[in-house]
C-alpha cells in the first residue's frame, strides 16, 4: 500500500513541529541538537516521499546527503556541547554568554 | 674686496678680532673645561687680541672720510640675497674699542673674582662668546647680521645670568631677561623684515645713507622705524621692558659690569646710533622715542632711590642713563648720545667692579650691612666707586660731567622745554642716590671692629691685584675720558651740531647735581643724620617706588593668569576634551555598538531559532496571500 | 622634467642596506646582544654614508630627478619600481640617514627584545626612506603603509606611558590617514586616463582639471596633514611621542612627521597646483592655529616628551606656513625648517631618552638641578632647547627666517602671529630647561654617570649638522632650490 502524498506531508509537518518544538522550548544542548536532528529527518521524509511522488531519484540522493552532513554535524555538534560542558558544567544554553 | 694692501690688513684684524674669541669659545667648551687656567688664557689672549685689533683699526683711520665695507653675500634663498660682512665707519671703531676695553678689563679682574668657582672655566667660554657676539654686532654690515648677533648677545646674558644655575632665583632671572628682550626682539625682527620686503635692502650704510629708501612711504617708515625701536627698548631694558635689568644682578658681579651695564645694553643705543639717519627721517618715531627715553629714566631713578641693594642701584641708574642717551639720540643730539654712551660705559664699569670687590669681600649685596662692615677702609675700591659716582651725578671734572652736559644741551635745543625739566630733575635724581649710596658706605651708624684688611692669605692677595687693577685703569679713564670731548665730537664728524646753545642747562644742570649731593648729604651723611631718605618718610610712595611701579606685577599677572592659566589652559583642555574627546568618543562608540550588537548574539541560542521560525512563518504567509 | 639616470643604483643600496641589515639582525641568535647592535650600527653607517655621499653628489646646477631607477614592475596597471631624487626630497633622504644612525646608537643600553627592536626599526627606516625616493604613487602609498605597522609594535611593546592608547591612537590616525590618500591616489589615476601611476607623468600642469585638483588637494593634503600634525588633527603626535621609546620617538618625530609635509608637497602641492592655490588659505589658517596652539598647549605640559610633542606641532605649523604662502621663499623655507625640526627633536628625544633610562621618571618635577651631576647631558638638551627658541647659529633660525619672510609677503597679519609666538616658545622651552636642569641638585639622582662615548656620538653628530646649517644654510638652501625654483616657475597662473 502506498500512502498518499498528502499523508507523508502531513507526517513530516508533525515531525517537523515536534522537532521544533523540541529545538526551541528545551533548555539542554543535546536536546536541541536531537530536536535540529528531527527536523532535519522531517525533510528527508519530504524528500523521498515528493522522490516517490515525482518519479525522480533526485530526491532519495539528497537524503545521502542530508544523512551525511547531519552525521558530521551531530559529531562536531556533540564535541562543542561536550566541550562545553566540560567549560561550565552545564547543558543550559543561557550559560554560554561570552560574547555578551 | 681687498683691494689694497692696506684693505687686507684691516680685513685681518677685523676677522681676527671677531673671530679667536668664538674659536676661544669652541675651544674651551670642547677641549679644555677641566683646566680652567688655559681656559682664561685662552679667552683673555682673544680679548686681548680683540682690543689691540679695535686700538690699532681706530688709530689707523682715525681720519676716516667714508665707512669702508667688506661683505660677503651669503644666499640663504633665492630671492633672499642677505650681505654678510663688516662695515667699518667712526661710530663702530669708537664701539669696538670701548667694548673690547671693557671685555679685556673685566675678564682680568674675573681672575680675581672667580678664582674658586667650579664653573670657571665655563665662565671664560660664556665670555668669549659674548665677546664675539659683541664685537661682531658692532661691526655688522647689514640689519639682519646684526640681529643675528643681537640675538646671540641675549644668549650669553642668558647664560651668563643664570651663570650660577644651582641658584634658583639666578635661573630665574635668566629666564626673564632672555623672554623680555625676546618681546622686544620679537618687533625688531617684524621690523626688520617689513623693511626687507618693502625696500629690499637690508646694508645699513644704504639704509643710513637713505638710498635704499626712495619712493617708500613716510608711514611704512615711521612704523618699521618704530618697531625696530622695540628691540631697543628690550634689549637697553626701556619702559616698559625694564624689570628685567634689575633681576639681571644675580649673575656675577663681573657679568653685571660687563653685560648689564657697560656694553650689551648699551647694544641697543648702539643700534639707535648706527641707524640714527634711517630714524631722524620719521619726526613721529623720534618723539616716541624721546618719551620712552624720559619715561625710563625718570621711572629707573626713582626705584634706584630707595633700593638697598648695592648691584641694583647701579643697574636702575643704568636704566635711566640709558634713557639720558636714547632721549639725546632722540632730541637730535647724535654726538651727545654717542659720548655719553662711551663715558657711561667706563664709570659704570667702574662702579660695579667696585661693588664687586666689596661683594667678593663681605659677602652681601646690602649696601647698609657693607658699610657696617667697613668697606670704607678698603681704599683702592672705596676712591674708585667715589669717582665713579661723582661722574655718575656729573660733576666736574669727571667724564660723566662732559657728556651730561652734552645731553642737557641737545635738549635745550627742542622747542618743548618740558624735556629739559623731565632731563633735569633726573640729573638731581642721579645725585641724589649715587651719594646717598656712597654716604651710606662711607659713614655707617653702627661700627663693627673686625679687621676687614687682615687675615687674607697670598691667593687672597692675588685675587686683589687683579680685581685692583681694572680698577685703576677705568678710574683714570673716568677721570681723563671727559677732557677728549672735543676730539671726539670732531671724530664722530658732528662738529658744532649743536651750536651755541644757550648756557644756562649746563648751569642748572650742574648746580642740580650739587643740590642733589646735598640732600643725600643733609640725609645721610652729615652727622646724626637718620639716614632715612624723604622717599621712604612717605610709606605710599616707598612701596610704588620699592615695588617697582608694579611693572612686575602686571607682567606676572599676564604670564600666569592670562596666558598660562588662561589661554594655554584653554588650549590644553580643547585637546583633551575637546578633540581627544571626541576622538575617543567615536572609538567608544564604535566598540559599543559592537558590544550592543554582540549581546543579539549570545546566551540562548533558541532565541534566534525561535526568530528564525517566526521569520519563515511570516514569510510563508506573505508569499501564500 | 629633466631626469638622469643613474650609473649605480644608490638609491636601491640604500633600501638593500636596510632590508639586508633586517634579515641578519633576524639570522643572529637572540642571546648576542652585543653582536645585534654592532651590526644595527653597521648597516645604519651604511645607509648614512650613502645618503650623505647622494646628497653631495647630486648635481645642483643641473636639478630635476636623479639616481633615476626605473623597473616595469606591473606594466597592466603602469606600476613600475621608480626611484629619484630631486631638491624636496634629498633634504630628506639625508635627514633619514643621519636619524636612523643616531636612533640606533641612542638604543645602544636597550636590554629587552633586542633582536626584534633592531629588526622592526629597520623595516620602519626602509618604509620611510622608500617614501622619499620612490616616484611611482603605487609605491608611495606601500611605503606608507609598511613604515606605518611597525610603528604600532615598536610603541606598543617598547613604549612607557600610556604605550597602548598612543600606539593605537597613532595607528588609527595614520590609516584613517591612509584611508583618504589611497582613494585619492585612485581617483588621480583614473582622471589621468594615462594608465600609470608615475609621478612624473603625472605631474604635468594642466593634465587635471581645476575641480579635479581641488577635490584630490583636499583629500591628499587632510591624508598626509594628519601625519605632519596639522591642527586639529595634531593629538595623536604628543600621545605617539611620549608612548614611543626614544630612539622610535626620534624617527617618530624627527622624519615620520615630515613624510606628511613631504607627501603634502610631493602629491598634493605638485600633482595638483590649482587646489594648492585654491586651497592655500585653508592651510595658512591651520598652520597659524598649530604655530600659536602648539606653544600655548606646551605652556602647560609637565612631562618632558609632551612638552617636545607640543612644541613639534608648532614647528610643524612653521612648515605648514612656508607650504601655504604659494611662493618659492615659502617652499625653500618649509622644506628647510622640514629638516632642521628634524635634527632638533632627534636631538632633543635622545637627550630625554637618556635622562629617562637613568632616572626613571619624565616628569619634570620631579627631575630638576640635573646640571650639576650630568652637565654634558644637560649641555645636549640644552642646545636643542635653543634650537627650537629659533636663536640665530642654530639650523632653525634660517627656516623660520625664509618661511616668516614669505608669510609677510603673503601673510603679513599671520607673519607677525607667527613671530609674537616665538615669545612663547621662548618662554616654555627656557621653562623647561629651567625646571630639569637648574636648581640644586636633586641628591636622588647624584649618583648618574655623564655621557659615555657610545651616547655621546649621536648627540654630537645632530648638534654638529645643527650648527653647520646655522652658520652656512646655503648647504641646503641651494639644493632646495634646484627644485622650487623650476617648479614655481612652471606654475599655471
Amino acid at each position: 500500500m502506498i500512502a498518499p502524498f498528502s499523508e507523508v506531508l502531513v507526517v513530516a509537518g508533525i515531525l517537523f513541529a515536534l522537532g521544533a518544538f523540541c529545538a526551541v522550548v528545551r533548555r539542554n544542548l543535546i536536546m536541541i541538537v536531537l530536536g535540529i536532528e528531527i527536523m532535519l529527518n522531517a525533510a528527508s521524509i519530504v524528500f523521498v516521499g515528493a522522490s516517490l511522488h515525482l518519479s525522480n531519484l533526485d530526491g532519495q540522493s539528497f537524503v545521502l546527503f542530508i544523512l551525511a552532513v547531519a552525521a558530521t554535524e551531530v559529531s562536531v555538534g556533540l564535541a562543542i556541547i561536550v566541550y562545553a560542558f566540560r567549560r561550565t558544567g552545564s547543558f543550559d544554553p543561557g550559560n554560554f554568554n561570552l560574547l555578551g | 674686496m681687498a683691494g689694497s694692501p692696506a684693505h687686507s690688513v684691516d680685513l685681518a684684524a677685523l676677522l681676527a678680532a671677531t673671530a679667536l674669541p668664538f674659536f676661544s669659545f669652541l675651544a674651551i667648551i670642547v677641549a679644555t673645561r677641566g683646566r680652567p687656567k688655559v681656559s682664561a688664557g685662552l679667552s683673555i689672549g682673544a680679548a686681548a687680541v680683540c682690543l689691540g685689533c679695535s686700538i690699532g683699526l681706530l688709530a689707523f683711520h682715525s681720519g676716516l672720510s667714508a665707512p669702508i665695507e667688506f661683505s660677503t653675500s651669503l644666499i640663504a634663498s633665492s630671492g633672499l640675497n642677505i650681505p654678510f660682512g663688516f662695515l667699518v665707519d667712526k661710530l663702530n671703531l669708537l664701539m669696538i674699542v670701548v667694548v673690547s676695553t671693557i671685555c679685556f678689563l673685566v675678564q682680568v679682574y674675573s681672575l680675581g673674582y672667580m678664582a674658586k668657582d667650579p664653573g670657571f672655566s665655563r665662565y671664560y667660554a660664556f665670555m668669549s662668546l659674548f665677546t664675539w657676539a659683541m664685537m661682531s654686532l658692532a661691526l655688522s654690515a647689514s640689519l639682519l647680521q646684526l640681529y643675528f648677533f643681537w640675538e646671540l648677545v641675549g644668549l650669553s646674558s642668558y647664560l651668563l645670568i643664570g651663570f650660577w644655575y644651582e641658584k634658583w632665583s639666578a635661573t630665574q632671572a635668566g629666564k626673564k631677561a632672555f623672554v623680555m628682550t625676546r618681546a622686544g626682539d620679537a618687533a625688531f625682527f617684524i621690523g626688520i623684515l617689513l623693511l626687507f620686503i618693502h625696500t629690499g635692502d637690508l646694508n645699513i650704510a644704504h639704509l643710513d645713507s637713505r638710498s635704499a629708501l626712495a619712493g617708500v612711504p613716510p608711514s611704512f617708515i615711521t612704523l618699521s622705524a618704530i618697531l625696530i625701536f622695540g628691540g631697543i627698548v628690550g634689549k637697553s631694558a626701556q619702559f616698559p621692558l625694564l624689570t628685567w635689568l634689575p633681576d639681571a644682578m644675580e649673575g656675577p658681579t663681573p657679568v653685571s659690569a660687563l653685560l648689564h651695564s657697560a656694553t650689551m645694553v648699551a647694544a641697543g643705543v648702539y643700534l639707535f646710533a648706527r641707524l640714527y639717519p634711517f630714524f631722524s627721517l620719521s619726526p613721529t618715531a623720534m618723539s616716541v622715542f624721546l618719551a620712552i627715553g624720559t619715561i625710563s629714566m625718570l621711572l629707573a631713578s626713582t626705584m634706584a632711590m630707595v633700593s638697598r641693594d648695592i648691584k641694583k642701584v647701579w643697574a636702575y641708574s643704568t636704566i635711566s642713563q640709558l634713557g639720558f642717551m636714547i632721549m639725546a639720540l632722540g632730541a637730535g643730539g647724535y654726538f651727545a648720545g654717542v659720548f655719553h654712551l662711551t663715558t657711561h660705559a667706563g664709570f659704570k664699569a667702574l662702579l660695579f667692579l667696585c661693588s664687586g670687590v666689596f661683594i667678593h669681600r663681605f659677602e652681601t649685596n646690602d649696601v647698609f650691612e657693607l658699610g657696617r662692615l667697613g668697606a670704607r677702609r678698603m681704599l683702592i675700591p672705596m676712591i674708585s666707586m667715589v669717582l665713579g659716582a661723582a661722574a655718575l651725578s656729573g660733576l666736574p671734572p669727571l667724564s660723566g660731567y662732559f657728556s651730561k652736559e652734552a645731553v642737557m644741551g641737545s635738549l635745550a635745543g627742542l622747542p618743548d622745554h618740558v624735556w629739559l625739566a623731565a632731563g633735569l630733575c633726573g640729573v638731581f635724581l642721579t645725585a641724589y642716590y649715587s651719594f646717598r649710596l656712597i654716604f651710606i658706605l662711607l659713614f655707617p651708624r653702627e661700627r663693627v671692629s673686625g679687621e676687614p684688611e687682615g687675615a687674607h692669605g697670598a691667593a687672597h692677595k692675588a685675587e686683589y691685584g687683579a680685581m685692583a687693577l681694572p680698577l685703576i685703569i677705568l678710574s683714570t679713564v673716568t677721570v681723563f675720558l671727559g677732557f677728549f670731548e672735543t676730539p671726539l665730537r670732531h671724530f664722530i664728524g658732528v662738529a658744532g651740531e649743536v651750536g651755541q646753545a644757550p648756557t644756562w642747562p649746563h648751569t642748572a644742570a650742574l648746580a642740580l647735581a650739587v643740590a642733589g649731593a646735598a640732600v643725600a648729604w643733609i640725609e645721610f651723611g652729615r652727622k646724626g643724620a637718620a639716614q632715612i631718605g624723604f622717599v621712604e618718610r612717605i610709606e605710599p610712595l616707598h612701596r610704588l617706588f620699592a615695588e617697582r611701579w608694579y611693572i612686575d606685577h602686571f607682567y606676572g599677572l599676564l604670564v600666569n593668569r592670562v596666558v598660562d592659566r588662561g589661554i594655554a589652559r584653554l588650549c590644553e583642555l580643547n585637546d583633551r576634551k575637546v578633540i581627544d574627546g571626541s576622538i575617543d568618543g567615536l572609538c567608544e562608540a564604535t566598540v559599543e555598538s559592537g558590544r550592543v550588537v554582540a549581546t543579539l548574539q549570545t546566551v540562548m541560542v533558541q532565541y534566534r531559532l525561535l526568530a528564525i521560525f517566526a521569520v519563515l512563518v511570516l514569510l510563508a504567509l506573505y508569499y501564500y496571500y | 622634467m629633466q631626469m638622469e639616470p643613474a650609473s649605480f643604483p644608490f638609491l636601491s643600496a640604500i633600501l638593500l642596506s636596510c632590508v639586508v641589515g633586517m634579515i641578519t639582525i633576524i639570522v643572529i641568535p637572540e642571546e648576542k646582544k652585543l653582536l645585534i647592535k654592532q651590526v644595527s650600527v653597521f648597516f645604519s653607517g651604511i645607509c648614512l654614508l650613502l645618503s650623505v655621499y647622494v646628497f653631495f653628489a647630486f648635481n645642483r646646477s643641473a636639478g630635476g630627478f636623479q639616481f633615476v631607477e626605473n623597473v616595469n614592475w606591473i606594466p597592466s596597471l603602469g606600476i613600475s619600481y621608480f626611484n629619484g631624487v630631486d631638491g624636496f626630497s634629498l633634504p630628506n633622504i639625508l635627514l633619514t640617514g643621519i636619524v636612523f644612525f643616531t636612533g640606533v646608537l641612542t638604543m645602544w643600553e636597550l636590554e629587552t627584545r633586542v633582536k626584534e627592536y633592531f629588526a622592526l626599526y629597520f623595516v620602519l627606516v626602509a618604509g620611510v626612506f622608500g617614501l622619499f625616493m620612490s616616484l611611482d604613487l603605487f609605491f608611495i602609498f606601500v611605503w606608507y603603509d609598511v613604515s606605518l605597522f611597525p610603528m604600532y609594535l615598536l610603541i606598543a611593546v617598547w613604549g612607557t606611558t600610556r604605550k597602548e592608547y598612543g600606539a593605537m591612537k597613532l595607528t588609527l590616525y595614520l590609516l584613517a590617514g591612509s584611508a583618504l590618500i589611497l582613494p585619492a591616489i585612485i581617483f588621480l589615476w583614473a582622471k589621468s586616463g594615462l594608465d600609470t601611476f608615475s609621478f612624473v607623468s603625472l605631474m604635468h600642469p594642466g593634465l587635471f582639471t581645476p575641480s579635479v585638483q581641488k577635490f584630490a588637494f583636499l583629500l591628499l593634503f587632510i591624508g598626509f596633514g594628519i601625519l605632519a600634525a596639522v591642527w586639529p588633527f595634531h593629538t595623536w603626535s604628543p600621545d605617539g611621542h611620549v608612548a614611543a621609546p626614544h630612539g622610535v620617538s626620534m624617527v617618530h618625530a624627527g622624519v615620520l612627521m615630515k613624510i606628511g609635509a613631504f607627501g603634502v608637497l610631493r602629491l598634493a602641492i605638485m600633482l595638483c597646483p590649482l587646489g594648492w592655490i585654491y586651497w592655500a588659505k585653508l592651510m595658512a589658517v591651520l598652520a597659524i592655529i598649530g604655530i600659536i596652539y602648539g606653544a600655548l598647549a606646551g605652556l602647560r605640559q609637565t612631562d618632558l616628551k609632551y612638552v617636545i610633542g607640543y612644541s613639534s606641532v608648532s614647528h610643524m605649523g612653521v612648515v605648514g606656513l612656508g607650504l601655504s604662502t604659494v611662493t618659492v621663499e615659502g617652499l625653500n623655507g618649509a622644506v628647510f625648517q622640514m629638516f632642521a625640526h628634524g635634527i632638533m627633536t632627534a636631538l632633543f628625544f635622545s637627550s630625554v631618552g637618556y635622562i629617562y633610562d637613568r632616572t626613571h621618571t619624565k616628569n619634570i618635577p620631579e627631575l630638576g638641578g640635573l646640571s650639576r651631576i650630568v652637565p654634558v647631558a644637560s649641555a645636549f638638551f640644552i642646545v636643542a632647547a635653543l634650537a627650537g627658541i629659533g636663536l640665530p647659529g642654530l639650523a632653525n633660525f634660517w627656516g623660520e627666517l625664509v618661511v616668516f619672510l614669505a608669510a609677510f609677503k603673503v601673510y603679513p597679519l599671520f607673519g607677525v602671529i607667527a613671530v609674537v609666538t616665538l615669545v612663547v616658545t621662548a618662554l616654555f622651552m627656557l621653562r623647561v630647561v629651567q625646571k630639569t636642569f637648574y636648581g640644586p641638585a636633586n641628591p636622588r639622582y647624584a649618583a648618574l654617570r655623564d655621557v659615555t662615548p657610545w651616547l655621546g656620538v649621536p648627540r654630537i653628530i645632530l648638534v654638529a649638522v645643527l650648527l653647520i646649517l646655522g652658520l652656512y644654510p646655503a648647504l641646503l638652501f641651494n639644493v632646495i632650490r634646484t627644485a622650487s625654483v623650476p617648479f614655481m616657475n612652471g606654475l599655471p597662473r
